[in-house]
């Protein structure tokens, strides 16, 4: 009828305040848009009907619960119905279902009583990897430690046959007097000859 | 007569199952007979239902009884199968005790014994009757 209540559904929980009293729409009946109002119907101003606030608020808690067991009951003839389907179905193996349901769940402790004991050999297989690891690290480190000494005590060493400043003169004058000859000659056979004809 | 319709149902498009009264029997004029039928939405009111699900007559009868009958098994069976119990309906069941009270029976009762009241203990309670045409 109005386009404001349309449909099927509670309408009555619809208007709760009654504060508009003019629809501002018109209805379209029985008549079209250029049929002329009836005489008696010319000032006419449709009201929806009067709502008691008391009385709609009770209203409303009522059809709150309502609709709440009808939902309920609604779900409990659904899983009915389904049910009778079912053992319609499973009616005739009824028991063989039962001893295979049975056999599943041994089945199931079975599988969970070794993936427990599975679970816990891996635990402490990791646990074990994990000291190990940890082991070899500090070895490494270890390592890696006493080869950097190695190398300082190495450069330490090295260090006192360094060319400094004051070794200068020293030293260019020892590179002179003992003159290094660094030819050779080799043979098609590999053998190599240092020894060679000094000037 | 035996009914087809369980192997005869057309198929609607979005439509759905009412649990609803259809008027039986036209051939008498101002004597009304209702039955409860599972049919469903756009069918016509009289027209081709699923199943009937029971009976209400709306006359009372010598002892001022109106007599409904229900088929409570086939009526959960619709339910389940996701049927809509219109408010007549919904109403006579809750009536029944199937269903719970529906809202607007008790409020229909308020209602009546706010009226009747008055008129029983004298015009001193015209304060409910005045709130309740104050309200527009």
């Amino acid at each position: 009828m109005f386009q404001v209540i349309g449909g099927r559904g509670v309408q009555v929980t619809r208007l709760l305040a009654p504060g508009r009293a003019v629809l501002v729409e018109a209805v379209r009946g029985r008549k079209s848009r250029t049929d002329t109002v009836a005489k008696s119907k010319q000032g006419r101003i449709k009201v929806p009907p009067p709502v008691d606030p008391t009385e709609m608020v009770v209203l409303k808690e009522r059809y709150a619960e309502y609709e709440m067991i009808t939902r309920a009951l609604r779900l409990e003839f659904k899983e009915e119905v389904l049910r009778k389907k079912y053992e319609e179905e499973t009616g005739s193996m009824a028991e063989e279902h039962r001893a295979l349901m049975v056999f599943n769940d041994q089945e199931n402790l079975r599988m969970l009583q070794q993936r427990v004991v599975r679970i816990q050999m891996e635990k402490e297989e990791a646990e074990n990897k994990q000291v190990e690891a940890a082991i070899e690290r500090e070895l490494q480190q270890q390592e890696f430690i006493k080869e950097k000494e190695r190398e300082i005590l190495k450069l330490q060493e090295d260090a006192k046959n360094f060319i400094t400043l004051e070794n200068l003169d020293q030293r260019i004058e020892e590179a002179l007097d003992s003159p290094k000859n660094y030819n050779f000659a080799v043979d098609k056979e590999g053998r190599v000859v240092k020894q060679t004809m000094l000037q | 007569m035996v009914h087809l319709s369980s192997l005869l149902l057309k198929n609607y498009h979005g439509g759905y199952v009412v649990i609803r009264l259809a008027l039986a029997g036209h051939k008498q004029a101002n004597r009304p007979f209702y039955r409860i039928v599972a049919a469903y939405n756009k069918r016509a009111r009289d027209g081709k239902y699923i199943e009937q699900l029971g009976t209400y007559d709306p006359l009372p009868n010598i002892y001022n009884e109106k007599l409904v009958s229900f088929n409570f098994d086939r009526i959960k069976y619709w339910i389940g199968c996701g049927a809509h119990p219109t408010k007549p309906i919904s109403k006579l069941l809750g009536l029944a005790g199937f269903f719970p009270l529906h809202p607007m029976t008790i409020t229909e009762a308020e209602r009546q014994r706010a009226q009747t009241e008055p008129i029983a203990a004298g015009p001193g309670d015209d304060l409910q009757q005045g709130q309740k045409e104050a309200e527009p």
